[in-house]
């Protein structure tokens, strides 16, 4: 981590971080006055949802965060190595796909062979459907950021078609496929919580890839082809395409697995509103971030807060979703337009090669 | 590239952090869960209560239940399976006794919540799985769009008649059915286009769908829809304002008054009622076990014609359609229907 920050600037950092708390309590504030809303119920409503107690914090919180976490890790991962996936969405929803896939069809396996399985397919899967952005990009100069939001398109629709077809549950009468086995369902990790050892799984990748970004060759050649790849190929012989192919498959892979992740972890089925837009939420997690894997783990966190304390704004004081959402919104914009601004400041370190 | 900075990101949002704890601690104090006689029900839904429709009429059936009982209510719009879960838990463990999902698709989640919280009771509209304290309320609407069926016969002149739904799921298909079937009692030459475009909320597929119809040649059009619906309306407008004859068939509850120009009467279902009588059936202690039953019988179901544009309606329609509603509460119309709850037959 930053070995040497000067007082100042750790005090101007927090100074801005109480900024975006206050812009943002103030707006929000505001704008729920406006539609005639109690704005301190709201907020203790927020509070009490997302932190208000530890099996709350655990058992909501941390839940959500699970697969902007995994998410988030890809989006970085790829937009360090200067590949702009979009495409979260629909590798996540391959991943779910096969992962329950997997889980339905070899459900007679036992649990040891079965979750590794299903994990090990829902990466594959996940790759699968970032290798035709990749190959678009590196056979044929076809930006990515198109093609990986059309395949979210592909993708989102495959896993409707699946649960409307060949996924469907044995009855075939509702539009989800049938429940998977004991064996196929991850573990929780906190006893008499909802919380499964995905979150667990998300930390040890995020602390695999901060190893390997600023630990390994490999974590630098990802470094040197995103900030600048012909130089990386003059002065550091080395081969862009290489990085791209491998930095690309390996963030659809971890996408994929988010969404294995949620099937065997949490909903023990296929449906198809799996993702609310991860994919696209991921994108902000993973700039919130600064794209520091170590970083995701907090902004993951911190959108999960977001997400579970804002379902207890609707319970809780009466405010409605399109509300809750637009408040929501506020408070990303909040805390990216102060990240910005902050960055922008003359002195500020904005980029260096260190992560 | 300009993306890769937030070096010191982790400086921001602690503080965040910390001053949301702060906010915690000095703020709200622990006032959940606190015992009272007063009957505590909950709503959840995955469309806004705005559609005037399906989800609309949920939220009215709250507010009916909060004048008429006394009830203290709650709702929250929820969008994944990951949601249900945790709305469940949050109302279950705040000590709420009954909690309506209004969808089949709350149902596994409902099962999950159900075994886990014993002393709450889950109703989940169009549900197929039932437990001790998890039950389906089936809404007989085929009764209704059956009678649909056979307005929509009287009125056609072309002799085609369409129907746009949102996801073929058995309740909806159910409901063509039965339409097709009402039809077909009136005049069996009657031709009947079917869509689903797979979602309940798209406003674009609907309304291409329903020009693809009325180009087609239908001039009755039956949707089942939520807030897409009023592109049915929209489209059937706008052939009606090139000079054109045609119609719409309202569904999910009266929405005659949403578009008096166009709707020649509504299949109904009066949710609110339902869930009334629901709330009252479970204070009675009479819920648990088996599926509820809403039908025309109780008045829940129903067919009404636009008052506004009546007088369009041959007497011959009102009259047959009048008694024909008599015969299914005397239960002596047969009335075909996609059959989905676990355990149940084909009988009323």
């Amino acid at each position: 981590m930053t070995g040497g920050i000067a007082p100042a600037r750790a005090r101007e950092a927090a100074l801005l971080g109480a900024g975006a708390v206050v812009l943002t309590l103030g707006a929000g504030a505001l704008l729920l006055l406006a539609g005639g809303y109690d704005p301190v119920a709201a907020g203790a409503a927020m509070l009490r949802g997302s932190v208000g107690s530890w099996n709350t914090f655990v058992s909501i919180t941390l839940v959500r965060s699970v697969p902007l976490l995994f998410a988030g890790l890809a989006v970085a991962l790829a937009f360090r190595a200067g590949v702009w996936n979009i495409g979260a969405e629909g590798q996540l929803y391959a991943g779910a796909v096969a992962g329950v896939w997997v889980a339905l069809t070899f459900s007679g396996l036992p649990r040891p062979i079965l979750i590794p399985a299903v994990l090990g397919v829902s990466c594959v899967a996940g790759a699968a459907w970032a290798l035709v952005p990749t190959l678009m990009r590196l056979r044929l100069g076809i930006g990515e950021v198109i093609t990986t939001i059309l395949m979210n398109f592909v993708g989102i629709y495959m896993a409707a078609w699946m649960v409307h077809g060949p996924l469907q549950e044995e009855r075939g009468v509702f539009p989800q496929t049938d429940r998977i086995v004991e064996a196929a369902r991850l573990p929780t990790l906190i006893p008499g919580t909802r919380l499964h050892i995905g979150f667990a799984l998300g930390l040890v990748i995020a602390v695999a890839l901060a190893f390997m970004m600023r630990r390994t060759r490999f974590g630098f050649h990802i470094r040197a082809v995103g900030a600048a790849p012909e130089a990386a190929a003059v002065a550091g012989r080395i081969d862009p395409a290489r990085i791209v192919f491998i930095a690309f498959l390996a963030s659809g892979s971890i996408a994929g697995l988010a969404g294995a992740v949620e099937v065997s972890g949490l909903t023990y089925a296929l449906y198809e509103n799996l993702s609310e837009g991860w994919g696209y939420t991921a994108i902000a997690v993973a700039l919130l971030a600064g794209l520091r894997p170590g970083g995701v783990v907090i902004t993951a966190i911190f959108f999960g807060a977001l997400r579970a304390g804002a379902g207890a704004m609707q319970r809780d004081a009466g405010i409605p979703a399109a509300w809750v959402d637009v408040v929501e919104a506020l408070v990303i914009l909040a805390v990216l337009g102060l990240e910005r601004v902050r960055a922008a400041r003359p002195g500020s370190d904005v980029r260096e090669g260190e992560t | 590239m300009q993306l890769v900075n937030g070096r010191r990101l982790h400086w921001r949002i602690r503080p965040v952090v910390t001053l949301l704890v702060a906010g915690l601690v000095a703020g709200c104090g622990g006032e959940s869960g606190e015992p009272s006689d007063t009957l505590r029900v909950a709503l959840l839904t995955s469309g806004p209560v705005s559609d005037a429709g399906w989800y609309a009429g949920a939220y009215d059936g709250l507010l009916l239940i909060e004048d008429s009982l006394g009830a203290s209510i709650s709702h929250q719009q929820t969008a994944t399976p990951a949601e249900f879960d945790e709305a469940f838990i949050a109302y279950a463990s705040s000590g709420y006794d009954i909690i309506f999902a209004h969808g089949n698709e709350y149902q596994d989640a409902a099962i999950r919540a159900g075994e886990q919280f014993p002393d709450v009771t889950i109703v989940v509209s169009g549900g197929g799985r039932i437990s001790e304290n998890v039950a389906p309320l089936i809404f007989r609407l085929e009764e209704g769009s059956y009678l649909a069926g056979m307005a929509a016969a009287y009125m056609t002149e072309s002799k085609v008649v369409g129907m746009v739904g949102g996801v073929a799921i058995p309740p909806a298909r159910g409901t063509f059915v039965a339409f097709e079937a009402g039809v077909r009692a009136v005049d069996p030459e009657i031709e009947v286009l079917e869509v689903f475009t797979g979602d309940w909320n798209d406003v674009a597929a609907a309304k291409e769908a329903t020009v693809a119809q009325l180009s087609r040649g239908a001039d009755v059009i039956i949707h089942n829809l939520d807030a897409a619906s009023f592109a049915v309306f929209q489209a059937v407008r706008e052939v009606v304002d090139e000079g054109n004859v045609a119609y719409a068939v309202g569904m999910n509850s009266d929405q005659n008054a949403v578009a008096p120009d166009v709707i020649i009467g509504s299949a109904v279902i009066r949710i609110a009622d339902a869930f009334l009588a629901t709330a009252r059936l479970w204070q009675s202690g009479g819920i648990g076990g088996a599926a509820i039953y809403a039908n025309t019988e109780q008045d829940v179901i129903d067919f009404v014609f636009n008052p506004v544009l009546m007088d369009r309606v041959p007497a011959e329609a009102i009259e047959r359609i009048a008694s024909t509603k008599a015969a299914i509460r005397a239960g002596d119309v047969d009335i075909p229907r996609v059959v989905f709850v676990e355990g149940e037959d084909e009988g009323r």
